[in-house]
């Protein structure tokens, strides 16, 4: 490695080094003490894992984290594969609507908390309103207060702010594909169908590979939404870990435990990154158009 | 897959490395002097020129009345005291305490800070967090049982900021009239028979935000108290074993699970939140007939919906008796105060002003009489005259003599418990509102729980 290169790297290594790396180190030895927030933190030794293993909250948020981190794959993946591959495209007005897919984007996490709660509310939400003015019945639910419904409901609304920036992520991978592609394929007879599955799918294999990385991680640590919503209730039906882990903290005044649940979160979500890269091929680098003019 | 590197002219290399570092020597110069001056200045320390500057949190659940008293007092303060200057932070209610207890944890908090005393109090007043203000003459014009919460080893640490804060039933007398009912029930039978005329007449009976937990605790404390007397909180205090499992709180939780199957609560009860106003809007908005609260509702409804508390139409009631019950119908349980205590991370300067300020201000008539005006009941003795001619008099009143005559006050429970053990109270009784627990579970996951810390 060039003197040149070293130079280079070494801000953006700083910064990691200081802000991820040492706080990681830091939650780690932490999980073997306990503390309350003031004075010292006393020595504890391997309490607060075991703690842990027999925790049944904690093993409650484990699912709940693992289901919420499932659905929102699959209902952003192939809604973000859908409206970027038609933002690509060429259509009359596709502009006016691409712009407007792009809306969530732009407003604050907090912000999409509250608006959504207030439009869910089942007394003075505009749902709720809805329901009576249209009189469709099955619009007037206890949407967030339901043990059944909750869940769905905060996984739809995650998918609602980051389904257009994954739209975007599609939008240009399809346009990266070049058209010759496209024109051999169609000369060699192919339909509509067979254009998407041979050519645009394998094309976009790096970008479903970026843009699942990031879905998955993001949804493993999210926290935002689901604190302001419910914080965890009805119950412990939208407790994921990163809430408990909070609460646990914060609220219980159990740093020690609370950073167990921290190594745990980032050693899941670093080895399922790793996972992800390994087995797409990303790892490789592989150019995607060989033998191409 | 390397492009022609031959395709750059030589001339743009080659001035590249000249133009860019002096485009950066340039532009770190910048920021050296602009951080040259910036250390230069420093911030305003103590006795710097004339005066001190002192930094006070304050809880709020939105627009009151009694934020503009407080804002009030603190300039007539610094009028009094030129050269100090205290700045004020109204802090939302739900995330107080983490605030709080992260700006403890750093060393560097706030020199005047709102405290419900209790529990979470005296973990800081252990850690050396806290300035002791010994027993000085002046908090002897507080009604002493006010402070109990925050008396520790014969010390006192804080001194009431806002009033009494008793929790009585609140409810809408208009709805009451159009319903048939005269008056509030008295007992609580009659008031499981009042919850049912009032759903058969299309009206929610009873409004509840358990999407905070803590408003669902309060019926719990109630009944408790109502079947069992005090001593049945005073055992789980006490951290006695089995105390959760007593036949009042079993009682009182199933008592709670019939009022749910009753349908009392509007749709969505255990998703809505106090803080912004959700559920008074549903009760001066005339859906709703009741809600449980603390006083401090009285205040925030005069700041949501002026006319309906001064026309009238807001009752006040005592929590009913429960028939055959060991407590007394007088009994109170809230808040006996809400406080004001100063951080011992602070400089001896600032330490004085801020006593300066809890003994000039805050412990003056003067100050209790613009807090009546802003619907608070003071805790100073003899505060009675001092809601003659207010517009909220008539609560006052009723307020203030029955605080003095309860034979017990009992203190919120999440404030007198553990962090720990009130974080899970709070939850499980949650979830005995949703119905999906029942209260013998309940009562063994806290027992299980009990002298956790």
């Amino acid at each position: 490695m060039r003197l040149a290169d070293l130079i280079g790297l070494t801000p953006a290594m700083t910064l990691f080094g200081l802000f991820i790396l040492l706080p990681l180190l830091a939650a780690f030895v932490l999980s073997f003490f306990r503390w309350n927030g003031l004075g010292a933190p006393h020595w504890a030794g391997g309490a607060n894992w075991v703690q842990f293993a027999h925790d049944p909250v904690a093993a409650t948020s484990l699912v709940v984290t693992a289901k919420v981190v499932a659905l929102s794959w699959v209902v952003q993946t192939p809604l973000s594969l859908a409206l970027g591959l038609f933002t690509a495209g060429h259509q009359r007005y596709r502009a006016v609507y691409a712009a407007c897919y792009v809306l969530p984007l732009l407003l604050s996490t907090a912000g999409i908390a509250l608006m959504w709660e207030a439009l869910l509310d089942p007394n003075f939400g505009g749902l709720a309103g809805l329901s009576h003015s249209l009189n469709l019945g099955f619009l007037q639910q206890n949407w967030l207060g339901n043990a059944n419904l909750a869940l769905y409901v905060i996984v739809a609304i995650i998918a609602w702010q980051f389904i257009p920036f994954h739209t975007l992520l599609y939008q240009m991978g399809r346009r990266q594909i070049p058209r010759v592609l496209y024109e051999a394929a169609t000369l060699d007879g192919a339909s509509g169908w067979q254009l998407f599955w041979r050519v645009t799918l394998p094309q976009l294999r790096y970008t479903i590979a970026t843009s699942s990385t990031l879905m998955i991680v993001g949804a493993l640590t999210y926290f935002d939404i689901i604190y302001i919503m419910t914080d965890g209730g009805p119950g412990y039906t939208t407790r994921v870990l990163s809430l408990d882990m909070y609460q646990a903290a914060f609220q219980q005044d159990q740093f020690g435990y609370a950073s167990v649940l921290a190594v745990v979160l980032g050693v899941l979500g670093v080895g399922i990154a790793m996972l992800l890269i390994r087995f797409t091929g990303f790892a490789s680098m592989e150019s995607q158009q060989e033998g191409a003019a | 897959m390397s492009p022609a590197r031959g395709s750059k002219p030589k001339s743009a290399s080659r001035r590249w490395p000249l133009t860019g570092t002096g485009a950066v020597a340039a532009v770190a110069s910048l920021l050296l002097a602009a951080c040259g001056s910036a250390a230069g200045s420093g911030h305003s320390g103590p006795g710097g020129t004339n005066g001190t500057s002192v930094t006070a949190w304050i809880v709020t659940t939105g627009p009151s009345p009694i934020n503009t008293v407080i804002n009030q007092t603190v300039s007539a303060f610094e009028k009094s005291h030129p050269g100090d200057h205290i700045t004020v932070s109204y802090v939302e209610n739900q995330s107080y305490k983490q605030k709080l207890q992260l700006a403890m944890g750093a060393g560097n908090p706030p020199t005047i800070f709102w405290t419900w005393g209790g529990g979470p109090l005296k973990q800081y007043i252990d850690a050396g967090d806290m300035q002791s203000l010994g027993h000085p003459g002046w908090t002897a014009s507080f009604l002493p049982s006010s402070l109990g919460a925050v008396t520790f080893g014969g010390n006192v640490y804080g001194v009431p900021i806002e009033g009494t804060q008793p929790v009585y039933f609140f409810y809408n007398k208009t709805v009451f009239a159009k319903a048939g009912l005269s008056g509030f029930p008295a007992t609580w039978s009659a008031l499981l028979a009042d919850v049912r005329t009032l759903k058969a007449k299309g009206y929610i009976p009873i409004s509840l935000a358990e999407g905070d937990q803590w408003p669902g605790l309060m019926y719990l404390e109630y009944l408790t108290d109502r079947i069992g007397g005090p001593s049945a909180f005073d055992a789980i205090e006490a951290g006695q074993a089995g105390a959760w499992s007593s036949p009042a709180v079993i009682q009182a939780l199933t008592d709670i699970q019939q009022l749910v199957r009753a349908g009392a609560f509007q749709s969505g009860y255990d998703s809505l939140h106090y803080s912004g106003g959700g559920s008074d809007a549903l009760l001066y908005s005339g859906r709703a007939a009741i809600q449980l609260m603390g006083d401090w509702d009285i205040s925030q409804v005069l700041g949501l919906n002026k006319s309906f508390v001064t026309a009238g139409h807001l009752g006040l009631a005592a929590f009913p008796a429960v028939a055959g019950g060991k407590g007394n119908p007088s009994d109170l349980a809230g808040n006996t105060a809400s406080y004001v205590a100063i951080a011992s991370h602070a400089t001896s300067a600032q330490k004085k002003v801020a006593e300066a300020f809890l003994q000039d201000e805050l412990a003056t008539s003067s100050y209790a009489k613009a807090s009546v005006g802003a619907g608070e009941v003071p805790v100073i003795s003899g505060a009675a005259p001092l809601f003659a001619g207010q517009q909220l008099a008539s609560y006052d009143s009723t307020i203030y003599s029955s605080v003095q005559q309860a034979p017990s006050f009992q203190y919120s429970w999440d404030q007198s418990l553990s962090p720990a053990e009130a974080t899970t109270m709070l939850t499980n009784l949650a979830q005995v509102f949703e119905l999906s627990q029942s209260p013998q579970k309940f009562a063994a996951t806290m027992d299980s729980q009990q002298g956790a810390s």
